[in-house]
C-alpha cells in the first residue's frame, strides 16, 4: 500500500478532484478497488499514465454491479470503445456521475445514454421493451410488455415523432422525484 | 474503427415498425439539435483538438445557459464529457485564472471551501453506515422511513438542549447552590384549600408502589425536575441580574415550539425544491416506473430479486388498474347510483367506528382518573393499579391498530382504484388517531374545568377541580407520559410476542401455515404514523413537563435500533415500490399538522386557563401569560409600546390582510404559469410535427 504520493502525482489528484465529485480519500479508495479486480494488471503507480483497461467481465463482477440489470450498458457508456473494457479514467467517471452529489442533469444525460440500447440518440420502442424486459427479467408477457411500453411513449413524448429525444427524457425524469435517490450508487 | 455510436444506419427494422414512412435516420443526426449531444469514445480526441482552436461549430453550451462556460458558472465536474476533455477544460481554465482579478479569485475559492464544506457535512451524518445498509437492502422507500425518524431523535435532542439549558439546568444549579430566592404571586389573597397539595407517600409504603410510581409518574416522580409542579414561582438573583423563573418557562416553551416550526418547514420546502412537482405527477406513472424504478443501489442477492419482482406485480397492477378504470367508465346510471349509495352506507359506518373510538377513548379517561383519586395506590394490587392508570393509553393503543384494520375492509368494498384506496385510508387513519389524542386531552379538560362550567361545586372556589387535580398540570405531564412508556412497551411486547415468533414459524413451521402467514411486510405509512403520534405527545406534554423531549430522544433512539432489529431479522420488502420523495414530504405535512394540534391546548392553558395554586412556577397568576405581562412593564418605555402595539389587532388585522393579497398574488402567477407552460408544449408538438414533415419533403426531393 503505497501513500498517495506513490500512486498519483499531486497535479493529477487536483485534476481528479476537479473532474469528478470525489475527494482525494475517496479518489484513493477508489483507485485500490480498481486493482482489487485485477492486481496484475493494474500497477501501483499512475505517474507515468499507463494505458491500462480492464474487460467487462472484471468490471461487471463488481458486488455493486452485480445484480444490476444494466451493468452492461452502464460499463458500454462509460467506457472509452464502447465496449465496456474501462480504464481508471472512466471507472471514475463512471462512479462520479453515479454518486449522490452529482446534480439531476448530468445523471438524466447518462441515464439516456444507457437505456438508449442501439445508440441513436433516441430511445425508440425496441429500446423500451428491452429496458421493460431487462427490469422484469422477461417475466411479463409480450402483449403487457407492449402495452406498458406504448404508455411510457405516450406520457413522455413531447414532440409526437413516436419516440423519446433527449429533451423529451430530461423533461419526464424532471419530473421524476425519486429518480436523483435511485439513480445513485454508493461506493 | 468506426465506434458504435456511428453505426446507426442500420435501424431499418425499427422504422418500418411505425408503420409509416419515416426517412433514415442519418438524416436526423445532421440536425443542429442533434448536435448538442456531446459523444464518449472516439470523437473525445476530435472534440478535445476543436476546443484547442476556439469555438466548435455545435455550440453545445446553449443548453448550460449563454456563455456560462466563461465565467465557470458551471463547475467542471458538472459536464458530461469524458475525463480528457475535462482535463483539456481544466488546463485552459487554468491559463486564464492568473487573468482574474483578485475578488473573482477570491469567489472561486469560497465556493471551493463550501463546496468541501458540505462534502464533510455529509460525512458527519449520524447512523449514516446503517442507512447505507438499509438501502442497500430494501431500497429508498424503507430507509425513507428510517431518515424520518433520525430526523426527530435531532429535532427531540435540539429541543430538550433548549429546555434543559433554560429550565431544568438553571434550576437545578440554583438548588445545589442554595442561592436566595425571592417568592413572587400574591398569594395572599387565596383560600386555604386551593392550596392543599402533597403527593408523597406517608406511613408504611409497600414495595410495589415505587414501581407504580416509576411507571405512572406519581408519587415520588411527581416532586421531580420531571413535571411542572416542582418548579417555584420565584426569581433568583444570580451574578448581579435576576432570573425569573416563571418567565424562562414560558418564553423556553415557546421558544420549543416555534424552532421545531422552523425547522420542519425548513426541510419541507427543501424535500419540496427535489421533489418539484410541476404539474400533476400522476400522468407519468409508467415512465417514473420504467426509469427511475430500479434502485441502483440494491446489494446483490435476494435484494435484487425482490426488487424485479415488485417491478413486475406494480406494472401488472397498474395495467389491471388501467382495464378497472375504462370498466369503471362504462358503468350505466343505476349501477353507479348503487355504488354511491354503498359508498356514503360506508362512509357513515366509518364515521361510526370513529365516534365508538373516541368514545371509548373519553370514558376510558374519565374513569380512570376518578379511580386513581378515589383509591389510593396502596389499596389495589400492583397488576390492577397499572390497569387502571394506563386505561386511556392501553384504549387509544387498541383504537389506533384495530380501526384501521377495519378501514382497510371496508375500503375494499367501496371498489375504488388501487391507488385512491391506499390514499383514502391513510387519511382516515391520520385523522383516527390525531383526533384520539384530542379527545384524551378534551375528558382531561371536562374534568379539571368541570365541564367548562366555573359555578359547579367543585370549581366554585379555586376555577378548577383542586379536590381531583391540586396540580393540574402535571396531571396532564403525567398522562403524556404514561403514553410514552406504554409506547415503548407495546413496541417491546409486539416485537417479542408477535414478530419474532411470527418469523419462528415461517422459518421451521409447517409449510401450509409457512404459506398462510407469509414473512412480515415492513409497511412504511402506518409506521410513521406512530412516530408522528409520538412525536404529537412530546409536544402537547412539554409544557408540563420539561424534560418529556429527552425521553422522547432517547425512545426514538431505541425505536431506530429495534426497528433495525426487526426489520432485519422478520421482515421482507415491500411489494409495492414506495414513493419515497413525495411520501417524504406527506410525512411532514402529517407531522406540521400535528405540531398545530399541540399548539391548541397549550395556547389554551396559557392564556386561558388559571394555573394551579398549589404547584409550580405560575402559582398565584392568574394566567401564565401575565407573568410575560408584569416583565414587559418593567422594560423600558420604547420597548413597551412597541410590543404593544406588535401585540395588538392595529397590526395584526393589516399584517394578515398583506399576507392574503401576497397569496392571492402567487396564486395568479402560478395560474399564469401553467397556461405559458401548456403553450409551449402545444408549440413544442407543431414544431415535431414541421421537422418530421420537412424532413420528409427533402428525402423525398433528393
Amino acid at each position: 500500500m503505497g501513500n498517495k504520493q506513490t500512486i498519483f502525482t499531486p497535479e493529477q489528484l487536483d485534476a481528479y478532484q476537479d473532474c469528478t465529485f470525489f475527494t482525494r480519500k475517496e479518489i484513493l479508495r477508489l483507485f485500490y478497488r480498481y486493482r482489487d479486480l485485477a492486481p496484475q494488471l493494474v500497477p501501483l503507480s499512475y505517474i507515468n499514465k499507463p494505458d491500462v483497461k480492464l474487460p467487462y467481465e472484471l468490471i461487471g463482477s463488481m458486488a455493486e454491479l452485480k445484480d444490476n440489470p444494466f451493468r452492461q450498458r452502464i460499463a458500454e457508456v462509460f467506457s472509452e470503445d464502447g465496449e465496456g473494457n474501462m480504464t481508471l479514467d472512466d471507472f471514475l467517471d463512471m462512479f462520479s456521475v453515479l454518486s449522490e452529489m452529482a446534480p439531476r442533469d448530468l445523471k438524466a444525460y447518462y441515464a439516456f445514454k444507457i437505456y438508449d440500447f442501439n445508440n441513436d440518440d433516441y430511445i425508440c420502442k425496441s429500446d423500451l421493451e428491452k429496458t421493460v424486459n431487462k427490469l422484469t427479467r422477461n417475466e411479463l408477457t409480450p402483449e403487457e410488455v407492449s402495452l406498458v411500453c406504448d404508455k411510457v411513449i405516450d406520457e413522455a413524448d413531447q414532440d409526437n415523432d413516436g419516440k423519446l429525444s433527449v429533451e423529451d427524457f430530461q423533461h419526464m425524469i424532471v419530473r421524476a422525484p425519486d429518480f436523483l435517490s435511485t439513480f445513485h450508487i454508493r461506493i | 474503427m468506426e465506434p458504435r455510436w456511428a453505426q446507426t444506419g442500420r435501424d431499418g427494422p425499427d422504422d418500418d415498425d411505425w408503420g409509416q414512412q419515416q426517412p433514415p435516420s442519418s438524416l436526423f443526426l445532421q440536425l443542429p439539435s442533434n448536435a448538442t449531444l456531446r459523444f464518449r469514445g472516439n470523437v473525445a480526441k476530435a472534440w478535445g483538438a476543436a476546443l484547442d482552436e476556439g469555438e466548435p461549430p455545435g455550440a453545445p453550451q446553449e443548453r448550460d445557459g449563454e456563455g456560462a462556460r466563461e465565467q465557470e458558472s458551471v463547475p467542471l465536474k458538472q459536464l458530461p464529457l469524458c475525463m480528457a476533455e475535462k482535463r483539456i477544460l481544466r488546463l485552459r481554465e487554468q491559463r486564464v485564472a492568473w487573468k482574474r482579478s483578485r475578488w473573482e479569485q477570491w469567489q472561486v475559492g469560497m465556493r471551493h471551501l463550501w463546496g468541501q464544506v458540505r462534502g464533510a457535512l455529509l460525512y458527519a451524518q449520524v447512523w449514516r453506515g446503517s442507512l447505507h445498509r438499509i438501502e442497500g437492502h430494501f431500497g429508498t422507500g424503507i430507509q425513507s422511513y428510517f431518515n424520518f425518524l433520525r430526523f426527530l431523535v435531532l429535532l427531540n435532542l435540539g429541543g430538550a438542549l433548549l429546555m434543559v439549558g433554560f429550565v431544568v439546568a438553571p434550576n437545578a444549579a440554583f438548588e445545589g447552590l442554595q442561592l436566595n430566592q425571592t417568592q413572587r404571586g400574591q398569594n395572599s389573597m387565596v383560600n386555604r384549600s386551593c392550596l392543599q397539595y402533597d403527593p408523597t407517600e406517608r406511613g408504611l409504603v409497600s414495595y410495589f408502589t415505587y414501581l407504580m410510581d416509576l411507571l405512572s409518574g406519581t408519587g415520588f416522580m411527581e416532586l421531580t425536575h420531571l413535571f411542572y409542579g416542582y418548579y417555584q414561582n420565584s426569581a433568583v438573583d444570580f451574578v448581579g441580574f435576576s432570573y425569573n423563573i416563571p418567565l424562562a418557562y414560558l418564553l423556553s416553551v415557546l421558544g420549543y415550539f416555534s424552532v421545531c416550526l422552523l425547522w420542519i418547514v425548513h426541510r419541507a420546502v427543501h424535500l419540496l425544491k427535489r421533489s418539484l412537482v410541476g404539474e400533476n405527477w400522476e400522468l407519468s406513472t409508467y415512465s417514473h416506473k420504467v426509469f427511475a424504478g430500479w434502485d441502483f443501489c440494491l446489494a446483490p442477492g435476494t435484494a435484487a430479486a425482490m426488487k424485479h419482482n415488485s417491478l413486475r406485480y406494480e406494472l401488472r397492477m397498474d395495467l389491471e388498474e388501467q382495464t378497472l378504470r375504462r370498466l369503471m367508465a362504462q358503468r350505466s346510471p343505476g349501477q353507479r347510483l348503487a355504488l354511491f349509495s354503498l359508498r356514503g352506507a360506508l362512509n357513515l359506518l366509518v364515521l361510526g367506528l370513529l365516534g365508538a373510538a373516541f368514545y371509548g377513548v373519553y370514558r376510558a379517561t374519565e374513569y380512570s382518573q376518578r379511580a386513581q383519586q378515589d383509591t389510593s395506590p396502596g389499596q389495589q394490587g400492583l397488576v390492577l393499579g397499572l390497569l387502571v392508570a394506563y386505561l386511556p393509553s392501553i384504549v387509544i393503543t387498541a383504537a389506533n391498530q384495530l380501526v384501521p384494520l377495519a378501514f382497510g375492509l371496508l375500503v375494499r368494498l367501496e371498489r375504488y382504484p388501487l391507488s385512491l384506496e391506499i390514499r383514502l385510508t391513510l387519511l382516515r387513519t391520520v385523522f383516527l388517531r390525531l383526533s384520539s389524542l384530542l379527545v384524551l386531552l378534551f375528558s382531561l379538560w371536562t374534568q379539571i374545568t368541570c365541564h367548562g362550567d366555573p359555578a359547579a361545586d367543585s370549581c366554585r372556589i379555586c376555577h378548577y377541580n383542586h379536590q381531583q387535580h391540586p396540580c393540574w398540570e402535571t396531571s396532564v405531564g403525567q398522562e403524556m407520559y404514561k403514553l410514552l412508556v406504554f409506547d415503548l412497551l407495546v413496541l417491546l411486547l409486539v416485537l417479542l410476542l408477535v414478530e419474532f415468533p411470527r418469523k419462528l414459524l415461517v422459518t421451521h413451521g409447517p409449510a401450509p401455515l409457512a404459506r398462510l402467514l407469509g414473512q412480515q411486510e415492513f409497511l412504511v405509512p402506518p409506521n410513521v404514523l406512530d412516530l408522528v403520534y409520538s412525536q404529537t405527545v412530546c409536544w402537547v406534554g412539554t409544557a408540563f413537563s420539561p424534560l418529556l423531549p429527552l425521553l422522547h430522544a432517547a425512545k426514538f433512539i431505541l425505536f431506530f435500533y429495534l426497528k433495525k432489529l426487526t426489520l432485519f431479522s422478520n421482515c421482507r420488502p415491500a411489494d409495492r415500490t414506495f414513493r419515497a420523495s413525495i411520501s417524504s414530504f406527506f410525512f411532514l405535512l402529517v407531522l406540521l399538522l400535528g405540531l398545530a394540534i399541540a399548539w391548541v391546548p397549550l395556547l389554551y392553558s396559557v392564556f386561558v386557563l388559571q394555573p394551579s395554586q398549589a404547584c409550580g412556577p405560575f402559582r398565584g397568576e392568574p394566567t401564565m401569560w401575565s407573568t410575560l405581562w408584569v416583565a414587559i412593564d418593567t422594560l423600558p418605555l420604547v420597548a413597551r409600546e412597541f410590543l404593544q402595539f406588535v401585540g395588538s389587532l392595529a397590526f395584526a388585522v393589516p399584517l394578515f390582510l398583506l399576507l392574503c393579497i401576497l397569496m392571492f398574488y402567487l396564486m395568479a402567477l402560478d395560474h399564469s404559469y401553467s397556461c405559458l407552460v401548456k403553450e409551449l408544449k402545444g408549440q413544442l408538438r407543431l414544431e415535431g410535427q414541421d421537422k418530421v414533415f420537412l424532413v420528409t419533403q427533402i428525402t423525398e426531393l433528393s
